[in-house]
């Protein structure tokens, strides 16, 4: 063999070497972010798949997450379970690694079937209450704090910051529906220890007449209301507790109230109701920034500039923040190609992660897929959401007592 | 004060439950006239609904002059819808035309979002929030004025029927062939009834457009609004407005009470056992017709 | 020429009253069958088990259906209700101990019970008034399971089916699932076929036609009413049981509302009313064609064809669907079976379209 042979056969190898090389970071990760456009979700399912839509783009324009670029898959499934099972199967084959279809009953089908398959279905702010038990539901990540825990930080806040909890009457007022019973077993345990007084208003689904609940509500005299509801269901609420002359700093929401409802609902109808937050809303951040610059002034973006900023859009942003970051720990640690079970071991690698800031510390362990279960209460000035206290996790212990009692219930089939 | 809570669970009963009768004039319109349950008309609740805020937002026009705009727009609709699709289908099988009604009512549900953006809209009639307060006694503004627009609308309907268009249109729901030998255009006073139920969609959409905002969920409506006619009877106008009253009233009352001791929303269930038993009891509705069928 | 009929000579009873007198129409049923028992060695899981799969259950409860409206006459729009009776059943059957054949029987006894009652309507009133006698049935059962914790299955509202064995076959497996489901369809297929010949389904279509002249004519029609409400609710609890275990694997209120009620009947309807063919067909494309259209839709849009707001794409396939409904309707008022039918004829006698068959 020849010297020249030689070198033509190292350089030939370095070639073959260096193209596997590119091909492995041109590699691209698919992401199912499937969404219900058209049926039940329709409030805030455009902003949400848009803020995860345009946060992707950022990244694949500043290079992508060690050089591999994202692909996403978006479709309608109208909140119909063997749409969503199609969706799921269809985009499984065609190699995502990521799902997340922002509906319950799609959701709940399909926890069997990534237990099964072992992919990662993300469910922030929907899907089973007790999904946060990582050992019982290890494929799947709530990742942001659930109506659990956003019920618990709501009353840590009455208890807090507005004169405690001992001796209050507190009005639940919800949507009949599984979501809308969710938080009642847990608040009526922390009624009994805080002794504090709970009442259940329900209305019949869809929510677009309540006033015999609320003439009730009225007469039974809260000093605080919770509304749990969605959507048109919310817009209603609020109307008829603002004509019932409850007082609207004394009214506080599930996550679900936002900007598109407040104008839905008239901007100045209620000057001071609060909600339950766990991703900040407002364009004030440098993640944000980073959007507006090189996503959406650049032409990028998909749909209205205007909703940028918005909680629901940032909500879709959040998603995608801490799912790239358990992609940027899965790759670090195992190297490509990703797959179901090293992104689930990414995800439980999150120590801590804040976004610049823009989350709270979220920290995803074996046994916690709630992320730590940290929101806050915000409260709307006529014109933004202003955050009135702390990010903070509440009553955990309570919260996981009844994850653990109802996913144990989960388990007992099998 | 026991006595207050029932009174004011009464009132905005009575005021939604002829919110209802509004939808389901409609529905009472088109089976008056052609015999067919007309499943479309919480779509075409929606349809109005997503027009006049369309007409206010995106053309700027004015309210007052917005209603009337699209009233004609729904009337136009209304006819159009009768002269392609319904009447193409003469003849046919009724449970054939019914589908038909639900792929329109899917269709509409797709074109209304979709056209204008599924996000909710509002639609403000500038009523305010305050209610009339009579004695501690909470009276719902806007359910106030829907359920004066909504009497006055079934007044309107009850009068158009002492007309000499209405008297074709009672003949013509009396007997089909009939009314052709004697030289009333059947076609014409089917279409008729379905620019009616246009304009009455138009009401409807209107008035709970400015109660939850526009979106799909408005052809929702569709349930209650039947509940009211099959309560009613589904051919009578009286029966329109004694069923709203009826549906609204006990789907008020029943629920204020029931509701603390189940612990869930009743409305439903109450709409439902209501609807059984007067099918049970009255199988033709309160003011309905009965058929007689001969062999 | 396809469906050729000459040469065909029957000279006994038993070869004119076969299902299929035709021996092309017997060579398709039997290609047919062939296609779908070996499906799970050329199909890929998506259409095997996302396709395939729910089309079979959503056909055989159509079929059930289809005994109740097409052939008895009477409507229901709340059979959503009847199949989750079934679905819920089943799963509480397992959960206690019953082995899943008697869990199946039982929970197609249960929702035949309950069938009843909403048959109990029927006797009534007919038409209109019954739709909306059981669409009000559908919202109490459905109001039931949402708030009775122990049927929904605590705060989520979510069963899961538990694991079982059907003779000696785990559920767990796929293969066995799609199989359980082939042969509940195929089952239910040939009951329907069968049963409009017997002296119990003509006394359905007897009472669907007119049942004060099947009264007239000796057929009581307070027993053959309860008797179809029975016999369906039986066959659709089955077959939400089915659906249950072999598709869905968990259950919630959801999978069974009202939304899913009116889909069956359309099913049932745009299929085409009383016609075996047409509740698969029906079933095929009330089930597949938002799915398939989702898809072709989101496909001219990746290759730029498409260039509409995330919005108004999401809705197109809801228009495109409304719209199919529409248009067969108004193209042939009897259903998607009266195609086929339109079609057979046509070949029968092709090439020689004037001749009369």
């Amino acid at each position: 063999m020849t010297k020249r042979t030689k070198l033509v056969r190292f350089t030939a190898a370095l070639a073959a070497v260096c193209l596997t090389a590119v091909a492995q970071a041109q590699e691209v990760i698919k992401f199912a972010l499937n969404h219900d456009f058209t049926k039940v979700y329709t409030f805030g399912a455009v902003e949400f798949s848009q803020g995860q839509r345009d946060y992707l783009t950022l990244l694949n324009e500043e290079g992508g997450i060690r050089g591999h670029r994202f692909e996403v898959f978006v479709r309608d499934h109208g909140n119909e379970p063997q749409r969503g099972i199609e969706l799921y199967t269809r985009a499984r084959d065609e190699g995502a690694v990521y799902f997340m279809f922002l509906s319950t009953p799609v959701a709940n089908a399909l926890i069997p079937r990534v237990l099964q398959d072992r992919m990662v279905l993300g469910t922030p702010l929907h899907g089973r209450g007790d999904a946060i038990v990582g050992e019982v539901f290890p494929y799947v990540f709530p990742m942001m704090a659930t109506y659990w825990s956003q019920a618990t930080r709501l009353l840590q806040y009455i208890d807090d910051a507005q004169g405690g909890l001992k001796g209050k009457k507190i009005a639940f007022v919800h949507i009949d529906s599984p979501f809308g019973r969710d938080p009642i077993p847990l608040m009526q345990k922390l009624a009994a220890q805080k002794s504090f007084e709970l009442r259940t208003f329900a209305y019949p689904s869809p929510g677009n007449e309540q006033s015999a609940a609320w003439s009730d509500v009225r007469r039974y005299r809260p000093d605080f209301v919770f509304i749990w509801g969605a959507g048109n269901s919310q817009i209603v609420s609020v109307r008829e507790a603002v004509r019932n002359g409850i007082d609207p700093a004394k009214i506080l929401s599930v996550v679900w109230l936002a900007e598109t409802d407040m104008k839905n609902l008239g901007e100045s109808t209620a000057i001071g109701i609060k909600r339950a937050e766990v991703v900040p809303s407002g364009r004030n951040h440098p993640i944000l920034q980073r959007i507006l610059q090189k996503v959406v002034t650049a032409g990028k973006g998909v749909g209205d500039p205007a909703v940028v900023g918005n909680t629901y859009y940032n909500m879709g942003v959040a998603d995608m923040l801490i799912t790239t970051e358990a992609v940027r720990l899965a790759l670090d640690k195992f190297g490509p190609p990703l797959t179901g079970d090293k992104l689930k071991a990414g995800f439980e690698m999150i120590r801590n992660f804040d976004a610049e800031g823009f989350l709270p510390p979220v920290t995803i362990t074996e046994q916690d897929h709630q992320g730590g279960g940290y929101a806050r209460v915000s409260q709307w000035d006529g014109k933004a959401w202003v955050p009135v206290s702390d990010w903070a996790a509440s009553y955990q212990d309570l919260v996981w007592e009844e994850a653990r009692a109802s996913a144990a219930k989960f388990q007992q089939p099998q | 004060m026991d006595f207050l809570f029932l009174l004011e669970l009464f009132i905005n009963g009575l005021n939604t439950g002829l919110m209802y009768s509004l939808v389901a004039l409609g529905i009472t319109m088109i089976y008056k006239a052609s015999g067919v349950p007309n499943l479309a008309q919480g779509a075409m609740v929606m349809i109005a609904g997503y027009l006049l805020w369309a007409t206010i937002a995106l053309l700027g026009l004015p309210l007052w002059i917005a209603i009337p705009f699209v009233v004609v727009l729904m009337f136009l609709f209304g006819l159009a819808i009768e002269r392609w699709l319904l009447r193409r289908m003469v003849g046919q099988p009724v449970l054939m035309i019914v589908m038909l009604t639900l792929g329109l009512e899917i269709l509409l549900r797709g074109v209304g979002p979709g056209v204008f953006d599924a996000a909710p809209k509002r639609l403000d009639l500038g009523l305010g929030l305050a209610p009339l307060v009579v004695a501690d006694v909470f009276i719902n503004r806007a359910y106030l004025i829907g359920a004066i627009s909504a009497g006055i609308l079934i007044l309107l309907a009850a009068a158009f029927f002492r007309t000499r268009l209405g008297t074709k249109l009672r003949a013509v729901s009396d007997d089909h062939v009939a009314s052709w030998a004697v030289g009333i255009s059947v076609e014409r006073a089917i279409g008729i009834s379905w620019g009616i139920a246009g304009v009455a969609a138009v009401g409807a959409g209107t008035l709970w457009g400015s109660v939850q905002g526009v979106d799909w969920t408005l052809s929702a409506l569709l349930f209650p609004a039947i509940a009211v006619v099959i309560l009613g009877g589904i051919d009578s106008l009286l029966g329109v407005f004694v069923g709203g009253i009826i549906v609204g009233v006990l789907g008020s009352v029943i629920p204020g009470y029931l509701d603390p001791i189940v612990g869930g929303g009743t409305r439903d269930v109450v709409t439902s056992v209501l609807i059984v038993l007067t099918i049970l009891l009255r199988p033709y509705g309160i003011f309905g017709r009965e058929d007689i069928e001969r062999v | 020429m396809f469906y050729r009929q000459s040469g065909i000579y029957h000279t006994r009873y038993e070869a004119t009253r076969r299902l299929w007198p035709i021996p092309f129409e017997r060579w398709q049923v039997g290609v047919i069958l062939l296609l779908v028992l070996a499906a799970p060695f050329y199909l890929s899981a998506l259409y095997l088990q996302s396709y395939l799969l729910p089309w079979l259950i959503w056909s055989a409860a159509t079929l059930s259906l289809t005994l109740l409206m097409g052939v008895a006459g009477q409507l229901h729009f709340g059979y959503a209700a009847v199949m989750a009776i079934g679905a819920y059943s089943a799963i509480h059957l397992v959960r206690f101990g019953l082995p899943f054949e008697f869990a199946f029987l039982g929970a197609g006894l249960i929702a035949a019970l309950i069938g009843c009652l909403f048959g109990a309507a029927a006797l009534r009133v007919k038409g209109l008034y019954l739709v909306m006698a059981t669409l009000a049935m559908q919202y109490l059962v459905d109001w039931l399971i949402i708030n009775v914790p122990a049927i929904s299955g605590g705060a989520h509202a979510t069963l899961q089916a538990p694991s079982a064995r059907i003779l000696f076959f785990s559920l767990e497996n796929d293969l066995v699932r799609y199989y359980f489901a082939l042969a509940w369809a195929v089952l239910l297929t040939v009951f329907l076929l069968n049963v409009k010949r017997t002296s119990f389904g003509r006394a359905l279509v007897a009472i669907r036609d007119k049942d004060y002249a099947a009264s007239v004519i000796g057929v009581n029609p307070f027993r053959y009413k309860l008797l179809a409400f029975f016999t369906s609710s039986f066959l659709g609890g089955m077959s939400g049981a089915v659906l249950a275990f072999c598709f869905y694997r968990a259950v919630t209120p959801e999978q069974f509302s009202f939304n899913v009620s009116t889909q069956l009947v359309a099913m049932v309807l745009v299929g085409g009313l009383g016609s075996v063919i047409g509740a698969f067909l029906g079933a095929g494309f009330v089930l597949l064609a938002p799915m398939i259209l989702t898809n072709i839709v989101a496909m001219l849009s990746d290759f730029g064809w498409l260039n509409v707001s995330v919005n108004l794409l999401s809705h197109l396939p809801l228009m495109i669907y409304g719209a199919l409904i529409l248009g067969f309707l108004l193209a042939e008022p009897l259903g998607l079976a009266k195609i086929y039918d339109n079609i057979r004829n046509y070949f029968l006698v092709w090439p020689f379209k004037h001749s009369r068959r």
